[in-house]
């Protein structure tokens, strides 16, 4: 059934939504963080969304004329951001350098609480049209009733 | 057995399941609301159907290539016409989705669509009093 496929393509927005929520609460949490399992400070990291057709199986390609213009949404890459780390003196930090320089993250806390609302809305507004599809498939079975 | 369905059920018909496809439409342009590059899709059918119910009456001129679909099943051969919207502001991504203007269409989309399942309800039901005899 075609309405189905408006729900799978408003799931892939709700998920890659999701999937940005989370790289911006890990960008939030590690602010301070001085140490990661690369090596050096935490680095901020973003996530790159991709549109692609919405196919389900190869099965239903073959039967059918691709739909070019439905498509859903997918997280293809995870950035790691390439700001030059913020340079703090605090001597004392077991991180110092020689200098007595700590490298910090550099992590704008404004930026990401202003990503984080955008993130919100969007997935809302994916709610909102996945709310709407099931209303309309809804409203469908009540023909003839 | 004449037409059970008259043209304005099959026309009402027609018109939910192309809204459906709108829905399509409009939830793929939210779901990519801040896909990079991504171009916002539009879809028109109402100029097209309003033709077919005009040339649904009118007799067949035969399978000629080219010419226009005359005759019953005028109505059912409508196909909607997707295209990237033009009139819309491109972000700095390349992105040119509205998302105001996605969530009023998705609205009014779905209130149309709720509208034309009514009133094949009500013509359905006019068919049934019909049916059973003035209700007894």
């Amino acid at each position: 059934m075609d309405i189905l496929t408006g729900m799978r393509v408003s799931s892939s927005g709700m998920a890659a939504q999701r999937m940005r929520m989370n790289t911006i609460s890990s960008n939030i949490a590690n602010i301070n963080t001085t140490r990661s399992p690369e090596g050096g400070p935490y680095r901020r990291k973003d996530v790159v969304l991709e549109s692609m057709p919405e196919a389900r199986s190869f099965g239903e390609i073959l039967t059918s004329a691709p739909q070019k213009d439905v498509q859903r949404v997918q997280v293809t890459d995870v950035l790691v951001d390439r700001r030059a780390p913020l340079m703090k003196y605090e001597p004392d930090h077991v991180d110092a350098d020689e200098k007595g320089y700590v490298a910090y993250p550099n992590i704008n806390l404004m930026e990401e609480m202003a990503k984080m609302i955008q993130a919100t809305r969007s997935y809302e507004a994916n709610v909102a049209a996945m709310n709407a599809t099931k209303d309309m498939a809804m409203t469908s079975l009540e023909i003839g009733r | 057995m004449a037409d059970l369905l008259d043209k304005t059920t099959r026309a009402l018909g027609a018109t939910s399941n192309l809204r459906q496809t709108r829905h399509n439409v409009i939830s793929s342009n939210i779901a990519n609301a801040e896909t990079p590059g991504y171009q916002a899709k539009k879809l028109d059918f109402e100029n097209a159907l309003g033709r077919a119910l005009n040339i649904e009456d009118m007799a067949p001129a035969g399978n000629e290539p080219g010419h226009f679909m005359t005759g019953p099943g005028a109505i059912s051969k409508v196909r909607a016409d997707i295209y990237e919207n033009p009139d819309v502001s491109v972000n700095n991504d390349g992105n040119t989705v509205d998302l105001e203007k996605e969530m009023s269409a998705l609205a009014e989309n779905s209130i149309m669509y709720k509208a034309a399942v009514q009133l094949i309800n009500k013509k359905l039901a006019a068919l049934r009093y019909a049916a059973t005899d003035g209700g007894r």
